[in-house]
């Protein structure tokens, strides 16, 4: 009641005005009518909208009025009749609205003007009903409407100039209340006076700062007066650090771009007391690199506000990045002492110091990771990965020791090809008290920090013993390869060894004996590619260094091989059964540059697997190995067949394996080795590999 | 239109887990209970297993979901990577309207199935925040954040969303008052506003008399057409008063009576214009027009409004002191020694002066209040049904109205013991920023000053609050629910100021927030309802309600007295039928063809009835009252104040 509009003062006089207008109303709606329902079955839904007029049911045709406006918009006739039945329902902003679309669509039709005008009026538009009013009154030729219009211009006008003095009269006497500053702002606005409306607003606006509100009324009349500038000073003041509702309509009145700088500052200059606005020109400059400056506004932004760490800790890195430590330090201190989240490990980062261990205990935040994790599992099933990570992310920030999420998240990272995100979360997970994730974080952690690190170191070997040759033979090799930033090829240093105990078989005086190998070390330097899907390329160039006495090859010579390796295996239900492949492709320049291809197949079972010692396996295999050249040499072409075994025990080595193998083989060619087409041979080799 | 149709009856609600929220508030305004209804709420982070709540709702559960989880997930709405800092919103109920959140928050965007109905998008990036989703029989009303601690703050239209599918209001209470001021409806169809304001729930209205101040021949028949659409619709009408405001022509013709400021200026505060009760001529000539206008219309009541003085500043604002008047000042002079005008003068800052003078003015104001309930006394002798209301702004929970404006509810409530009326509690402007638990305090203040606690009742303000308020500036949606809701559990009576603040998208929820039940159960075929001023209750065909045929109920709604009742579906049907009645009904009953009610009520009761009785006894006695029959075929019946049993034939 104490709020009620004052517009009821004048409501006696404006209603004999609108007696003039109001009898015509609904006539003209029965003559639309009758014009429409001459104009045939397309104007069905309009004939509806006027049935349901004639009985008085008001919100059928107010539907059926705002159908036939969407097929016809340009129908003057049904937005007004639209207008006069909202009247009826009492809706009178919708009827002001109405009209107003009326009058877009005749803008000389005075009669709509006027209806729109008297419900402007009604509504709270003061000011624009009262222009209407007096542009009809000074433009319109017909003397009715003109008298109408000038009572009514002088209806709104009269109090609102009784007003103006009454409240100037008032702040002569005191000149520093507050309400007649903001009365007399007001009226003068509704009455077109934005100059002096624009100067009380801003009296009033310093008699009480924290009313924001009457730096928008202000920049709205600036605005309008089109002093630009000062208007975006008012409302971009009025933006920052005003209460939200007041924020929003500013932001409304605001242009869409992004303020420039020197509006910040006048801003600032209209409201320095606006730590909001110094704190956004503080991120703004630190942005555009102007430290100086940013750093000025942060001490303000820390001097008005203690207790905002974010600027302290940024002021402190700000003062730390120039070499004012002692500056620095009771800010990063301060942010020190009183957070302990991401924010003070930041700073003790940028310290040097120590990062603490944090683990949150309420119980909401531990029934928020379980339904992260849920939501992450969901997501990683449909293939939402970027989804999974957010999720996971959740639920490690709200579990931060639950360790089978930072595994997850290690493998989301690694599918996303994010590995140095990856090594880190396996690194993590490696510290589970559950061994299944320690030992799976472990050995994903390895292959990919070795892949994931500038060089890495590999060792290989396999020492093998063969019934058929009676003989014990080495492959090894010692590789370092180096990883550079994104090609897709590494180079690499390499000595491998070829070699066996025996050196030759039987002798033939005045013919070069049979070497069971290469009798080499062989130095070299190549370049390899990534392994992808199991696939890798390398080829190098070296030197191989006999280191048997043998009179067929130098003791030192040329060396050039490469070639293209496979190598995948697909595990069975339960992770139990096995299909493994290692196939290489190599051209080898010392075999008279020959092209040798190697396959070598294993289908098995794991029929050990010790869960409490842990790493102590057995499988039983079967082998399908074909060994074939380009040069269709004897020796070199071969199929192999048979049973074999691997196992490891608990005391070995995690990446050392023997196996056994006993194979039953065909030569393919004629001129065999041995001088007998099929062979047995029992195998037994042990395999080790180190990385580093 | 919904875009669901559903006849599901949804009155009471689950909420799954431990951690309610405010969901028991915002359900709880519009009359909804906790039970083992077939609405659950799966508040942020309850633990819900998927395949259980979706085929819970395939088979016709109403689901209310918050944010992310694997539920929502599996309805196909799914949380982008995408975030967004959240403050202002846009509802479709209202979508001019700012929406504002005090603390904003960083939500993510949801993706929502095609088929999903939107009803709150955040304003700039238009994201879904509230939306519906159809599945199988059933419904899901999902929201992208939590409630918040008191339901009101974030999303002011959830009851709307839930009516779009299908959920409705579970009671109706047709005792609310409301204010009226012509001039904002002058060109609407009064038939139509009062069908209207019934539906709203609305008991009385209190029309701007100062209006119709003075003889207006067009004025008057507007007037007369507007009290017999609200009589027609069962609606009393109340000469709303704005005392020492008189009358827009009143104030031109009589500069010399014009209440002064303490700067001299005539008290023009905002719209009232302010005229000098002390000068004994004044207060004649505004009497003799108060009783012209009392005799010239059907008035049911009248209501002596904030009558004290202004302003809401106080003595911190000179330009809007009142009374500063000749005759108060020399009055005062007179007996206290010094002119009040001093106080802005030579003795400002003499607090032990201005406490003088403010108590003088408190005293001056509780006079006024008496003269003017004495006068109203004097026309209530010629017109003995009409009722009285005093509206008084609340000075105990903010006791600093008593020296901003002179109210002093402490002196005026010792009236109650001398005269019947009603003592409207006005919420100060100063605490419309509150939230809705104020009015058990403010009731709670009010119980050591007067016995007669069925003579308060208090007004809710709904305006455009000038603190800061979220999430709209005006009360709507949930925010005006759990004001009236809260309101009518406190007082036995609410008004609301005022009936144009009632968007169309409030209408249908208002009554049944104003509904007070403390009891709802169903038990077998019965139903058992305990309200202590009554309640309708949805219902389609007869009814015996505590093992009698029912008579009182229209085709909707089963109309029920105070106290504990059971009702239950009967197929044996009344003569007659009370569709409506304003009252407080006490019983009511069938005797053969005959139809017995009884009520008691201090002011004029109506009841509609589905046909002309051809005779009507009021305890015993025959009456030929004058029926008015409706356009829709019934006949409208006005019952003498008092307690009375009523027979019709």
């Amino acid at each position: 009641m104490i709020l009620a509009e004052n517009f009821v003062t004048t409501e006696t006089l404006l209603v004999r005005a609108m007696k003039l207008l109001r009898h015509s109303s609904i006539k003209i709606g029965y003559f639309i009518a009758l014009a429409m329902a001459a104009l045939g079955a397309e104007k069905q839904v309009a004939d509806r909208a006027y049935d349901e007029l004639r009985v008085k049911q008001y919100d059928a045709a107010i539907t059926l009025f705002r159908q036939a406006i969407a097929e016809t918009p340009g129908q003057i006739g049904l937005w007004k009749d639209l207008a006069y039945t909202l009247l009826k329902t009492g809706e009178n902003e919708a009827a002001r609205d109405a009209f107003g679309e009326a009058m877009k669509l005749q803008p000389s039709d005075t009669h709509v003007a006027m209806e729109y005008a008297f419900l402007a009026y009604e509504t709270g538009r003061k000011p624009e009903a009262r222009r209407i009013f007096d542009r009809i009154r000074k433009n319109t030729p017909d003397l009715q409407q003109q008298k109408t219009a000038e009572q009514a211009f002088q209806n709104i006008d009269q109090p609102l100039a009784e007003g103006i003095a009454r409240w100037s009269q008032a702040l002569a006497a005191s000149p520093d209340n507050f309400s007649a500053h903001q009365e007399l702002a007001q009226l003068a606005e509704e009455r077109d006076e934005l100059a002096l409306a624009g100067e009380h607003f801003l009296a009033a606006w310093k008699l009480k700062p924290g009313y924001r509100g009457l730096l928008v009324s202000r920049g709205r009349v600036l605005k309008a007066l089109g002093q630009t500038e000062q208007a975006m000073a008012s409302l971009l003041a009025a933006s920052r650090g005003a209460e939200p509702h007041s924020a929003e309509k500013a932001r409304e009145l605001l242009p869409k771009r992004y303020p420039f700088v020197y509006e910040f500052r006048q801003a600032l200059e209209l409201d320095p007391g606006n730590v909001e606005l110094h704190r956004e020109i503080a991120y703004l400059l630190l942005a555009m690199n102007q430290r100086a400056e940013a750093e000025k506004e942060f001490e303000i932004v820390a001097a008005q506000t203690p207790d905002d760490l974010l600027s302290r800790a940024q002021l402190g890195f700000l003062l730390l990045e120039r070499g004012a430590r002692s500056e620095a330090m009771p800010h990063l201190n301060l942010v020190m002492e009183k957070e302990d989240g991401e924010l003070a490990d930041r700073v003790r980062m940028a310290l040097k110091l120590p990062q603490t261990l944090r683990r949150r205990t309420e119980r909401p935040l531990s029934q928020t990771a379980l339904e992260a994790k849920q939501l992450a599992q969901t997501s990683y099933e449909k293939g939402f990965m970027k989804d999974a990570l957010k999720y996971l992310k959740i639920a490690n920030e709200n579990d931060p020791v639950d360790f089978d999420v930072m595994l997850r998240l290690a493998w989301v990272n690694n599918i996303l090809k994010d590995d140095a995100e990856a090594i880190k979360w396996f690194a993590l997970a490696r510290q589970s008290p559950d061994e299944k994730i320690v030992s799976e974080a472990t050995k994903a952690f390895r292959n990919l920090s070795a892949t994931e690190s500038s060089n890495r170191t590999t060792f290989w070997t396999m020492p093998m013993f063969s019934s058929r040759w009676k003989n014990l033979f080495d492959y090894s090799q010692l590789k370092t390869e180096f990883k550079l930033g994104g090609l897709p090829v590494r180079p690499y240093f390499s000595a491998r060894f070829i070699g066996d105990a025996r050196g030759s078989g039987q002798t033939v005086p005045g013919v070069n004996p049979q070497y069971f190998s290469e009798s080499s070390v062989i130095f070299g330097m190549g370049l390899a590619t990534q392994v992808k899907h199991g696939l890798m390329g390398w080829f190098e160039a070296g030197t191989s260094v006999r280191y048997r006495n043998r009179n067929d090859v130098a003791l030192a010579v040329s060396d050039y091989r490469g070639g293209l390796s496979f190598a995948r295996s697909w595990r069975g239900p339960m992770r139990q059964s096995f299909l493994e492949t290692d196939d290489d492709a190599i051209f080898i320049s010392r075999f008279q540059n020959d092209g040798i291809f190697y396959s070598q197949n294993r289908i098995g079972y794991r029929v050990v697997e010790s869960e409490e010692t842990l790493g102590s396996q057995a499988s039983l295999f079967w082998n399908f190995n074909l060994t074939a050249d380009a040069r269709r040499q004897s020796w070199a072409n071969f199929f192999e067949t048979g049973p074999g075994l691997r196992f490891r025990t608990t005391g070995m080595p995690a990446s050392m394996s023997v196996t056994t193998s006993f194979l039953r083989g065909s030569y393919l060619l004629p001129g065999y080795p041995g001088g007998k087409p099929n062979f047995f041979d029992l195998r037994i080799g042990l395999w080790y590999a180190i990385s580093h | 239109m919904p875009f669901l149709i559903s006849f599901l009856l949804f009155t009471s609600y689950q909420i799954v887990g431990d951690e309610p929220n405010a969901w028991p508030n915002i359900l709880g305004s519009i009359g909804m209970t906790p039970g083992n209804g077939n609405m659950v709420v799966i508040p942020a982070g309850a633990q819900a297993p998927v395949g259980v709540w979706l085929k819970k709702i395939e088979d016709g559960a109403l689901v209310i979901l918050e944010g992310a989880s694997p539920l929502a997930e599996e309805l196909g709405i799914h949380a982008t990577a995408k975030k967004i800092h959240v403050r202002s919103l846009t509802d479709v109920n209202r979508p001019q309207l700012p929406i504002l959140w005090e603390r904003p928050l960083e939500l993510p965007v949801f993706e929502l199935p095609a088929r999903a109905h939107i009803f709150t998008t955040e304003r700039w990036e238009k994201a879904p925040l509230v939306a519906g989703v159809r599945r199988g029989k059933g419904a899901v009303l999902w929201l992208g954040a939590s409630v918040g601690k008191l339901g009101y703050e974030r999303f002011p239209y959830l009851t709307q969303a839930l009516g779009e599918l299908g959920v409705t209001p579970p009671f109706r209470s047709s005792r609310l008052w409301a204010f009226f001021d012509t001039s904002y409806r002058q060109r609407a169809d009064v038939d139509y506003l009062a069908r209207r304001w019934r539906k709203t729930g609305i008991a009385a209205l209190h029309v701007a008399a100062w209006h119709h101040y003075d003889p207006d021949s067009e004025k008057d028949e507007y007037l007369t057409r507007l009290i017999e659409a609200c009589h027609r619709n069962a609606i009393l009408v109340y000469a709303w008063l704005e005392l020492p405001h008189v009358s827009e022509s009143f104030w031109i013709k009589h500069p010399e009576w014009r209440e002064k400021t303490a700067i001299g200026q005539d008290a023009h505060l905002d719209w009232r214009k302010l005229m000098n009760l002390a000068n004994p001529d004044c207060a004649k000539a505004v009497a003799e027009g108060v009783r012209g206008l009392m005799a010239r219309h059907d008035w049911d009541g009248v209501n002596l409004a904030e009558l004290y003085y202004e302003s809401l500043e106080g003595v911190a604002n000179p330009a809007r002191f009142t009374p500063m008047n000749d005759i108060v000042r020399a009055q005062f002079k007179s007996d206290k020694g010094f002119d009040p005008l001093e106080l802005f003068g030579a003795r400002t800052g003499d607090s032990a002066a201005r406490k003088i003078f403010l108590d003088y003015r408190a005293e001056m104001a509780r006079q006024m209040q008496e003269q003017w309930l004495g006068e109203m006394a004097a026309i209530r002798k010629s017109k003995p049904h009409l009722d009285l209301v005093l509206t008084h702004v609340d000075d105990r929970f903010d006791p600093r109205m008593r020296d901003l404006i002179g109210a002093d509810a402490a002196r005026v409530l010792p009236q109650l013991e001398k005269q019947d009326f009603t003592f409207l509690i006005e919420d100060p402007a100063t605490v419309w920023n509150l939230g809705p638990q104020r009015y058990p305090q403010i009731a709670e203040r009010y119980k050591p000053l007067t016995a007669r606690q069925s003579k308060l009742a208090i007004d809710i303000n709904i305006v455009e609050r000038y603190q800061d308020v979220y999430p709209t500036k005006q009360q709507t949606g949930v925010e005006l629910f759990q004001l009236v809701h809260t309101a009518a559990r406190a007082f036995p009576r609410v008004a609301l100021y005022f009936e144009n603040s009632i968007g169309p998208e409030d209408v249908p929820w208002v009554g049944s927030a104003a509904a007070s039940v403390t009891r709802c159960e169903t038990v077998g075929t019965k139903t058992v309802v305990d309200s202590p001023y009554g309640v309708g209750i949805p219902w389609e065909g007869s009814a015996v309600v505590n093992g009698k045929l029912w008579p009182v109920r229209s085709n909707t709604t089963l109309w029920l007295p105070a106290g504990p009742v059971v009702a239950e579906h009967s197929s044996q049907d009344t003569v007659f039928r009370v569709l409506d009645f304003n009252g407080q009904l006490r019983t009511a009953s069938v005797a053969g063809k005959a139809v017995e009610i009884s009520y008691q009520q201090s002011w004029r009761a109506i009841a509609v009835l589905d046909r002309q009785p051809t005779s009507v006894e009021v305890d015993g006695l025959k009456e030929k009252p004058v029926f008015v029959k409706r356009d829709d075929g019934a006949f409208v019946l006005t019952l003498p104040s008092g307690q009375h049993l009523v027979s019709l034939q």
